[in-house]
């Protein structure tokens, strides 16, 4: 049985916070759970319901971000035409990488992302003339909603909001509909799902570039929100552990899981900042540490994720997730 | 023409060092069928190592290396009882991540031990050049040279000749039945990992006389060496050797050709296209799984 009340409940409270909360910084660390959540989602798509592994998925956050801050600064466009154009783009590069993953498995498709992302990274930091390289790129802050110039935190809640339900429902849509099906199948054994007429290619490249096209929005709304945009970051491998760790640790492969993942993480991250505050560089290595250190047990113990272990012992099935 | 007996010398004395941190992934990969995302960090380790021995004990690399040898191997097989392991038979997936995570684990210590800042071993010897027949070198890359030979070529006779390495191969070629006669394959793992793990932590060492170090070091080369790894066919370590030679080659070159900053674009689009034409490297048959040939 897939019960969707959990998740009813958890975009219930994200919905009703800003109502009561004024706190600026909880409403930041709220903002940041969502829009990491539906980046974690949307590497889900890839990820976790057609088990490419990737560890690249950076370059997709990057394409969005750069596209929105670049057409922004230079030419004076609208961040929503730069979601869509980055989202072209990340598309675009997410059939190269889908092709890729018809050609390569395990961690030979891991590895081709990384340097995929790096690829992009390199070009990023280096087209000094293009980009304005290493240094990265200031978003102007330009007001109203056109312009993304938005200073209340609490719009920004109900705007990644939207985003991170509708990546929730892409995943439920992936759960029950036929296509979804046919994803399980090719994940589970490709060729098996391939004797019984699935398109496994074609939906394998379909899932890699849809996935392309949700992250390079979530990557643009991040730009929007924070107001930079730094290539050794958005690009970073960092990045996109952080958007598998976040699947994995919630549930790969069902659709709360990302954003149970996400909160994880993020107030793990929020409250040992505030806990080390003042260190420095230091604190960064702290939550690094235990960052590292819970994906190890994680994969060690519950190798499904949070939300499949825990479904287990309330006789609660969240998902389809992977077999293996 | 006069720049090419240079190149070629960059070209051998550069694609030794790649070797020696390649070799030590395909043979991790080649016994145990692990694709160890954290060797890079094993590096940096390696290199921070060289760093504090020099900072604080005023020891020589060299010294270190020779002192530090048995604490590297010594780390490697601890890594391998706290982290590997526990998830020895479990899927790929979950083996990638966990030494993803090692690797987090890794650079995040790194970075609250010595900060983000790049740190030099600055020994008095580290601008000495050699100059002959019209080459010039840099000492420290001489010798760094020397010691990747040595090691690999070590490696090799050990695979080769030694009833270890034979053992080793073995359990390569198909760790069932290499159980079934008796093989302890559990330590055959934990000794392939910590050898592995010996290499790349000894070239570490090497290198840092020549480049600064920082937390994330490791990742620039170790997807080198993944590069040379892949090209040699995952698992070939005489694949491995060839291959390092091949891509110092493309990276000697480039930078000579089309300057460094785009030298690392281009070895990265070869990797990417190596990968789509041809998984199981240049030498490599499809599904090897050749060890010390």
């Amino acid at each position: 049985m897939r019960d969707p009340r959990p998740a009813l409940a958890f975009f219930a409270v994200a919905a009703l916070a800003p109502l009561v909360v004024r706190d600026a910084f909880l409403l930041d660390g709220l903002i940041l759970i969502l829009m990491w959540g539906a980046s974690a989602a949307a590497w889900n798509v890839a990820g976790g319901y057609a088990g490419q592994l990737s560890l690249g998925h950076s370059a997709f956050f990057g394409l969005g971000a750069y596209s929105a801050a670049l057409l922004g600064t230079r030419w004076g466009i609208s961040p929503w035409i730069g979601l869509i154009v980055g989202a072209v783009l990340a598309t675009a590069f997410g059939f190269i990488l889908g092709f890729l993953s018809n050609r390569l498995r395990g961690p030979y498709f891991g590895l081709a992302t990384i340097a995929f992302s790096q690829v992009l990274l390199l070009v990023a930091s280096r087209w000094r003339g293009f980009t304005s390289g290493s240094e990265g790129i200031p978003v102007p802050f330009r007001p109203g909603f056109w312009t993304l110039g938005i200073a209340d935190k609490r719009v920004w809640v109900y705007l990644v909001l939207v985003l991170a339900v509708l990546l929730y429902l892409v995943e439920v849509y992936l759960e029950r509909s036929r296509r979804g099906y046919q994803l399980a199948a090719v994940r589970e054994d490709e060729d098996a799902a391939l004797s019984l007429g699935v398109a496994a290619r074609r939906l394998k490249v379909a899932a890699i570039a849809v996935s392309a096209a949700l992250t390079a929005a979530c990557g643009t709304l991040w730009a929007q929100y924070v107001g930079f945009v730094d290539p050794y970051y958005v690009f970073s491998v960092d990045l996109s552990v952080r958007f598998c760790l976040a699947a994995i640790l919630g549930g790969i492969g069902t659709p709360l899981g990302p954003f149970l993942g996400a909160a994880v993480i993020t107030m793990l991250e929020t409250s040992l900042r505030a806990r080390f505050g003042g260190i420095g560089a230091g604190l960064i290595g702290i939550y690094l540490i235990i960052y590292g250190v819970v994906l190890i047990l994680t994969m060690r113990f519950a190798p499904q994720g949070l939300l499949p272990w825990v479904g287990q012992r309330l006789r609660w099935r969240p998902g389809l997730g992977p077999t293996s | 023409m006069h720049a090419i007996p240079q190149l070629l010398a960059s070209t051998i004395l550069l694609g030794g060092i790649y070797a020696l941190i390649a070799v030590g992934l395909t043979l991790i990969f080649g016994v145990m069928r692990i694709v160890n995302f954290a060797h890079g960090e094993f590096l940096m380790l390696g290199m921070y190592l060289a760093f504090w021995s020099f900072t604080l004990l005023g020891l020589d690399p060299y010294v270190t290396l020779v002192l530090g040898l048995p604490l590297i191997f010594g780390g490697g097989w601890l890594s391998y009882r706290l982290v590997m392991r526990p998830v020895i038979h479990a899927s790929h997936n979950v083996q990638v991540f966990t030494t993803v995570g090692l690797s987090i684990a890794l650079q995040a210590l790194a970075l609250v031990l010595w900060s983000a800042d790049s740190q030099f071993v600055r020994t008095s010897y580290y601008a000495v050049v050699v100059r002959f027949a019209g080459i010039a070198l840099n000492l420290a890359q001489i010798a760094a040279f020397v010691v990747a030979v040595l090691f690999t070529a070590s490696l090799f006779a050990f695979m080769r000749w030694s009833y270890t390495g034979k053992v080793m191969r073995a359990t390569a070629q198909d760790r069932h039945a290499a159980a079934l006669m008796g093989i302890d394959t559990g330590r055959v793992f934990a000794l392939t990992w910590a050898v592995g793990i010996t290499c790349v932590g000894a070239a570490g060492v090497m290198l840092a006389p020549i480049y600064p170090v920082y937390p994330s070091v490791g990742l620039q080369f170790v997807l080198i060496a993944y590069v040379a790894v892949v090209l040699g066919g995952l698992g070939d370590m005489a694949g491995a050797l060839i291959a390092s030679l091949v891509v110092a080659a493309v990276e000697v070159t480039s930078s000579y050709a089309i300057g460094t900053a785009w030298k690392e674009v281009l070895y990265l689009l070869l990797f990417i296209a190596i990968l789509t034409i041809r998984p199981a490297g240049l030498f490599g048959q499809r599904g090897a799984e050749v060890i010390g040939t």
